[in-house]
């Protein structure tokens, strides 16, 4: 099976000290090594406001993480590991390599079009200048 | 001198309108609704004029976007109304592809907590403001009684206030 790229996003309780999150941390490290899996980024976004509440917390931590991975297990795997952990209140993983593809594309396509077109981009356009020209005129008498 | 001064300041402005009128045909088209109301007084402007629109372009687009990220909860809420319904394309002039990942990014992050599914963040907030607010005994006693018949915005309230008479 081809590799695929996750991204997997969690938020922990406001108050939670930087231990645990470590903890939280290395639990996920360990589930991914185990299924040869790799931690591609990890960001800590820090406390931001929640958009709503989530078990009766109007902030959270983010933490964000890119997660490369041959076995579709492994994001199982993440995902029951932190349903279990009690400072977790909330995570979500996206599969983001086709959303890659689609953008390497895209943007292959648009380099192209580029390529092509640079020949019409060379024309003047003198018209607003002689209205510019007599517009301050009366104003200023 | 003065006559001269009259006549050229309108002219200047007449050099702005037709030029506009001719660009875009976003005019015509609206003329029946507000139309009327702006234009009437002053004699120079006739109408259309105001309904210039200007041309609205794809945001994504213009910065050769090939993805909307989730994850830009800043950029995001651009496009959600207030109470965090998505916009449609006709107000935001977002071409139809990207509006097709933006609702998508836009999903994704009302499912983080990032944007709000229903409900802005500080619209949540006020009515728990009002509750805590003292004063809950006194007010309880007189609403209690109308609750029902009450709209539901007052309604809502006393509810908050019954219940804390009874703990």
């Amino acid at each position: 099976m081809q590799e695929r790229l996750y991204d997997l996003i969690f938020i922990v309780r406001p108050a939670t000290p930087e231990e645990d999150i470590k903890k939280v941390l290395t639990t996920l490290e360990h589930t991914v090594a185990e299924k040869n899996g790799k931690i591609e980024k990890t960001e800590h976004w820090g406390t931001r406001k929640l958009a709503y509440r989530v078990a009766k917390h109007r902030e959270g931590i983010y933490v964000y993480q890119q997660i490369r991975t041959e076995h579709g297990e492994l994001i199982a795997e993440l995902e029951r590991r932190l349903r279990v952990q009690d400072v977790v209140i909330k995570y979500m993983t996206v599969r983001l390599d086709e959303d890659i593809k689609r953008q390497k594309k895209l943007g292959g396509k648009r380099e192209k079009r580029a390529a092509r077109r640079p020949k019409r981009t060379a024309t003047p356009a003198p018209v607003p200048a002689p209205v510019a020209a007599q517009e301050p005129a009366p104003a200023a008498s | 001198m003065a006559d001269e001064q009259r006549q050229s300041a309108p002219s200047g402005g007449g050099h702005g309108a037709p030029r506009r009128e001719g660009g875009g045909h976003g005019g015509p088209r609206r003329e029946g609704g507000p139309g009327g109301g702006p234009g009437g007084p002053g004699g120079p402007r006739r109408g259309k004029r105001q309904f210039f629109r200007k041309k609205k372009v794809c945001k994504f687009c213009v910065e050769k976007m090939d993805m909307v990220d989730y994850k830009r909860a800043d950029i995001l809420s651009q496009f959600v109304q207030e109470r965090g319904k998505i916009l449609p394309r006709r107000m935001t002039g977002v071409c139809s592809r990207h509006q097709r990942w933006l609702g998508v990014a836009i999903k994704r992050a009302r499912n983080i907590a990032l944007l709000p599914f229903a409900g802005s963040a500080s619209g949540t907030q006020q009515p728990r403001q009002v509750v805590p607010a003292g004063t809950a005994p006194a007010h309880a006693a007189p609403t209690a009684g109308i609750s029902h018949a009450a709209t539901p915005a007052a309604a809502a309230a006393p509810a908050a206030h019954e219940e804390t008479p009874n703990s």
